[in-house]
């Protein structure tokens, strides 16, 4: 029985496969063996491409071209595990639609907004570039142009973002896409602890006896992370999984204790856990006399909405992030009124549940992890919801030691490394430094070989300002580089879409696919991606990972950083600064700002002799020096002896990566405790050193309600967000075909109750409907995610579903970061 | 192509529709822009929709549910899974993929076994069960839909390149 | 449940009171229409006791199995029939019904000391309730499966390769019947660890 069905099912397959190819079953297929030469593989190592977790991948490659990817065994991250997207990475880069050549919009051979996207050269796409960013440097100076990057970007693409646009144009109107994704985390680090990234690192995921996840669906989005946990959890029945979400999704499969809260009260569970750990005297007070200070923080700050907004006027204290020294005593008095019950009440989480998640917090037995990305982040509190989250770590000295972590997780490959260590942001320069510092531009300006006093000290605009800047005429050349921002960002409908077609405006896109934002812009460039390029990522736990170019770009492809490089070349510091800098400082006077940033003395201080020989690297050859190195090392210089430092670039070709700081050739795993950290004094135990005294700050701040809740006209919540199979907007995993069949569309994951009392069923058509815009989609009642009644989930990988036209550009006041995870909205059946 | 009469009835019809329905469009990109109101040029996963009208997605897809084993890309490639587990309970308790491919059950389902790196821990040892690390299947195996991808990829099998290379050497 | 015992009160008052006036004919009579009225009373109660509503009128019912239930085939399908509770957990022949109903008895306990009122104790609890049922099923050859899906009506050519190749040996030949194959179809399985080897962590 058993012989003559698999016997049916063997010949089925091979005659389905043979029909496949359109052949009789080729005599190669039995044919083995080969040449041990032919048969040979290159493997080499590069972090993944896709989110913060940050794998290793082995990568081979034959014959120019990379025939397998899969998770790197000495990689200490992920220890020869990928997920799916992993393990595809080697198909990401041979999608059909390949960009391979500069394509402008002209109409009768000449550049028009409304004209038709024709093939030029590199040089007719640098010559109008030039054109319009001259234009709009003239007519309304350093904010009239802008570019929007990502944490994608390399360590060096970003660091010659920076540097082009700050030094260079004095421009601070440079953003990371991580401004809609880590702002809100860097926004809690810099005010509770003064410094960024995470103090812990993965290998608490091997102590902690408990995980709290607060917004995060680590199952699909750190899956690998979710690896580790799911290691610890099944192979020790003591340790516990508490998961909160405003809908159930994957991550709920491991939970021990599960939680679906109304969004926006997550604020009020982390009160009433605060107040449980002081109320039932579980307070570590030697800790807090010695480490910690408290502070209340401002309220009624607004919703980073456009100023003209009834919300933002409202708002007492718009974008205040004040706050004002109160003693213990103060603090526990504000959070006495985040009682379990009053939490009950206003988040719909059992009491019951409440009380054990904060058990295990209190109880000083158990090691607690907590982990959180987009659900605290893209949060009008976000930054709010980040402190409070150190709050419960601080008051119980459950942080800085093997498995007690408060762990901030990140969503793209290097928002950790480049866009926020390397100061992609608007305020932002290098080593958490920012613009507004005298010193601080100082020190930038010492290291740049820049004339003193050069460095712009205004804050340029953020992501969803600049949009609205370009919207409203005030910048007019824009350059967009490996971001999908007509797809991921708020309000497209009102906001982005117009933005980007604004006639007065001229916006460039740099990308390996075209995607719908270098569709609605006006010049497209053809960007080399991942192993096509040297670069270097820097993951969630501080690792800083770099990789070899292994293969060549199709066409006329280049990174982002030689397009960066070569752009400089069209402009010398008597076009762009002003003649007072100059004529104090005549030594610059009709140099390039390719001469001035990249052929400084520090970038191109090291010969092309020592690129590896085992590799190519087409940039550095066409440079003439080792680029990604010289980069590399002037950007180093920052935050050496600085608590960021990092070690010689050759090393990081031969590790698997390392956490920064690294000093005397060694790693650091937990930051901020004594014995762990070289950084924290002797006899000091802990030592928060980002701030002054030492002191981390445990903020009282209240629950504040979200901009738009769901009303009788739009009376669901919509939350956006990724699936696991797709990374962000699926403009590399839906061109493998794999990736695309396993979640070809977008679909709205609704609650069957919902759908009965609509007359929906599973597979319906609906519009989504919000105040901004509307999308067609269909309905899923049966899917991964399991909404609760009144809130619909609808992820933005789909292109032929833009949901971010229904979202809202409301932002934390503090972080600027998109909320994305509420607004209202209504379903119809279409 | 764009100038076809065609296509510009279409363009009206489409910024027709969208002007009766309840939501409104910005101006900026209504009024002054032909980009935006046209069949995408390059935005390959748009398909024929432009950026300010929706099309109604198509319908959902079965799952390919024939159990007929697929060609992997490449030896390290996790296989797609050939059959339909939209019903499969796979959570803390219970890991239905192991009912049938599990090493002592495989026989009973025919069903092949989970390979020899499933045993493995961080530290690449061999355990006397499957890795708990493994235990959650879906993060590595997915399931086919019926669709048809919109974007073909051009990724070379191996095999292609070894094959190239043993001609060129007898060349 | 009130309208169970409000019907019991009815019947013993009437059969408690002493006939004086009425003749043996009518009293054979009446009483075998009593009898009938009883009888059907009693059935539909029975009845009452098998709907879906009477099923989850109680929230232990509601939040756990119904709940895990609507996500599956038998809750919703191609063809829009489904099964509620009592298909599969209540027998269908009169005998076992009963025997049936007066285990769940134990139920109504349950119910009045609270055994699963959260989520946790019925957690706590799935595997022995889960047991009972298995246990139950394996007894009598799947007897509530079979009441809908009946072999002889089985085509096997429309189910799938695997499918197939059970059904027609291990099943055919009685060797394993339907609750062997097909636990957790309609509820969610506990931790299997001892029930079905390499399917749970332990």
């Amino acid at each position: 029985m058993k012989l003559t069905r698999r016997d049916v099912i063997k010949a089925q397959a091979a005659a389905t496969a043979a029909t496949v190819a359109g052949i009789s079953l080729p005599a190669s297929a039995s044919n083995i063996i080969t040449s041990s030469k032919a048969n040979k593989l290159t493997w080499s190592k590069a972090p993944c491409r896709f989110c913060g977790t940050g794998c290793g991948i082995s990568v081979a490659t034959k014959d120019g071209k990379v025939v397998a990817t899969h998770g790197d065994e000495k990689a200490p991250v992920n220890k020869g595990l990928s997920c799916v997207k992993g393990y595809f990475l080697s198909k990401i880069m041979y999608g059909k639609d390949r960009l391979t050549t500069p394509m402008l919009r002209k109409k009768n051979g000449q550049y028009d907004k409304e004209g038709e996207f024709t093939p030029v050269s590199w040089d007719e796409a640098f010559d109008i570039m030039e054109v319009k960013f001259k234009k709009a440097l003239k007519e309304k100076g350093p904010t009239g142009i802008g570019m929007f990057g990502s944490g994608q970007w390399t360590v060096q693409e970003g660091y010659a973002a920076v540097k082009l646009m700050k030094a260079g144009f004095l421009s601070n109107n440079i953003d990371p896409n991580a401004r809609h994704c880590m702002a809100s985390a860097v926004g809690g680090f810099m005010r509770t602890f003064g410094i960024d990234e995470p103090m812990g690192c993965y290998d608490d995921m091997e102590a902690a006896d408990a995980f709290v996840l607060w917004g995060s669906n680590m199952a699909e989005m750190h899956p690998i992370l979710w690896t580790r946990i799911a290691d610890r959890r099944l192979s020790n029945p003591h340790v516990k999984v508490a998961v909160l979400s405003t809908y159930e999704h994957r991550s709920f499969d491991l939970a021990d204790i599960p939680a679906i809260f109304t969004p926006q009260t997550d604020m009020v569970l982390l009160n009433a856990i605060a107040n449980y750990i002081i109320e039932s005297g579980s307070v570590n007070q030697d800790f807090i006399n010695k480490h910690v200070n408290f502070r209340e923080g401002v309220t009624d700050i607004g919703y980073g909405l456009r100023p003209t907004h009834e919300l933002q006027k409202k708002a007492k204290n718009p974008n205040s992030g004040k706050s004002t020294p109160i003693d213990f005593d103060a603090f526990a008095k504000f959070v006495k009124t985040y009682t379990f019950e009053y939490a009950e009440k206003m988040s719909g989480v059992p009491a019951r549940t409440i009380e054990k998640i904060a058990k295990l917090y209190a109880d000083p037995k158990t090691k607690v992890m907590s982990l959180w990305t987009m659900g605290a982040n893209q949060h009008t509190r976000g930054v709010w919801t980040n402190n409070l989250l150190y709050n419960i770590h601080l008051l119980t000295g459950k942080i800085s030691q093997p498995g007690n972590s408060p762990f901030s997780l990140t969503g793209q490959p290097s928002a950790c490394g480049t866009a926020r260590e390397v100061g992609t942001f608007s305020h932002r320069l290098p080593a958490d430094m920012v613009v507004k510092n005298p010193k601080h531009r100082a020190l930038s300006e010492k290291i740049w070989k820049l004339p003193k006093g050069i460095l712009n000290p205004k804050p340029g605009a953020h992501a969803v300002k600049q949009v609205r800047d370009l919207k409203d005429s005030k910048i007019n050349a824009y350059w967009i580089q490996v971001n999908n921002n007509l797809q991921a960002g708020p309000n497209v409908n009102e906001e982005i879409l117009p933005a980007y077609r604004n006639p007065d405006n001229f916006i460039v896109t740099s990308d390996a696919y075209p995607t719908v934002t270098a569709e609605a812009s006006d010049l497209i460039l053809p960007s080399a991606m991942w192993v096509e390029k040297e670069g270097v990522f820097g993951n969630a736990e501080r690792r800083t990972q770099s990789w070899y170019q292994l293969v060549n770009a199709p066409g006329d492809a280049r990174s982002d950083m030689w397009q960066i490089v070569e752009f400089s070349k069209r402009f010398t510091t008597d076009e762009v600064w002003p003649a007072e800098v100059l004529a104090a400082n005549p030594e610059y006077k009709g140099k390039s700002l390719y001469e001035v940033l990249y052929k400084n003395g520090n970038v191109d201080k090291f010969p092309l002799s020592q690129i590896s020989p085992d590799y190519e690297n087409q940039e550095s050859k066409e440079h003439g020096f080792y680029i990604q190195k010289g980069l590399f090392e002037e950007y180093a210089t920052f935050g050496r002896g600085k608590a960021h430092d990092l070690a010689p670039y050759e090393t990081y070709h031969s590790e698997r990566g390392l956490r920064w700081p690294v000093v005397d050739g060694k790693e650091t795993k937990w930051r901020f405790k004594e014995g762990s950290d070289p950084y924290v004094e002797k006899g000091k135990g802990f030592q928060f050193y980002g701030k002054k005294d030492g002191k981390a700050i445990i903020f009282a701040l209240p629950y504040e309600a979200p901009p738009e809740v769901p009303d009788e006209e739009f009376d669901m919540w919509l939350c956006t967000g990724r699936v696991l199979e797709h990374w962000h907007t699926g403009s590399m995993t839906q061109r493998v075909p794999e990736l695309f069949k396993a979640v070809p569309d977008a679909l709205c994951y609704l609650h069957p109750e919902d759908a009965k009392k609509r007359g929906l069923r599973r597979g319906d058509a609906v519009k989504v409907q919000s105040r901004r815009g509307e999308i067609i989609t269909r309905v899923e009642t049966r899917g991964r995610n399991k909404p609760p009644v009144g809130l619909i989930f609808v992820p933005f990988f789909d292109a032929r579903q833009l949901i971010n036209k229904v979202t809202l550009d409301a932002t934390d006041p503090l972080s600027k970061q998109t909320d994305f995870k509420k607004c209202a909205v209504r379903i119809e059946k279409v | 192509m764009k100038n076809t009469l065609l296509n510009k009835v279409s363009t009206v019809c489409m910024t027709a529709a969208l002007a009766v329905s309840s939501i409104v469009l910005p101006s900026v990109a209504s009024a002054a822009d032909a980009v935006i109101d046209a069949e995408p040029q390059v935005a390959s996963m748009r398909g024929t929709a432009p950026l300010n009208a929706e099309l109604t997605p198509n319908p959902m897809e079965k799952v390919e549910n024939n159990d007929l084993k697929r060609q992997r890309d490449y030896p390290q490639q996790p296989p797609t899974i050939p059959h339909d587990i939209s019903k499969y309970q796979l959570d803390k308790n219970f890991n239905k993929c192991m009912d049938c491919h599990s090493r002592k059950l495989a026989d009973e389902a025919q069903a092949p076994a989970v390979s020899v790196t499933h045993y493995m821990n961080r530290d690449g040892e061999f355990l006397g069960e499957m890795s708990p690390r493994r235990y959650f299947c879906t993060q590595c195996h997915v399931h086919q839909l019926e669709s048809k991808p919109m974007v073909e990829n051009e990724f070379v099998d191996v095999d292609e390149l070894i094959k190239q290379s043993n001609q060129r050497a007898k060349k | 449940m009130n309208k169970i015992i409000n019907l019991l009160k009815l019947g013993w008052a009437i059969l408690s009171k002493p006939a004086v006036h009425l003749s043996l004919g009518f009293l054979t009579i009446s009483g075998f229409i009593a009898g009938v009225i009883f009888w059907g009373g009693f059935n539909t109660a029975m009845e009452l006791t098998n709907t879906e509503e009477f099923c989850t009128s109680c929230h232990e019912m509601r939040d756990n199995p119904f709940m895990e239930l609507q996500t599956t085939i038998h809750y919703s399908n191609r063809s829009g029939v489904r099964a509620i509770c009592s298909d599969c957990h209540v027998p269908h022949n009169w005998t076992d019904k009963i025997a049936r109903k007066m285990q769940a008895s134990k139920e109504v306990w349950g119910k009045i000391f609270g055994t699963i009122d959260t989520r946790e104790k019925f957690e706590n609890h799935r595997l022995q309730l889960a047991q009972n049922e298995w246990t139950r099923l394996k007894a009598n050859d799947s007897l509530e499966c079979r009441n809908c899906h009946q072999f002889d009506s089985m085509d096997f050519t429309r189910q799938s390769k695997r499918a197939a190749a059970q059904h027609s040996s291990a099943l055919a030949k009685g060797e394993k019947t339907c609750i062997d194959c097909h636990k957790g179809i309609a509820h969610k399985l506990p931790n299997m660890e001892g029930v079905r080897e390499g399917t749970s962590p332990h």
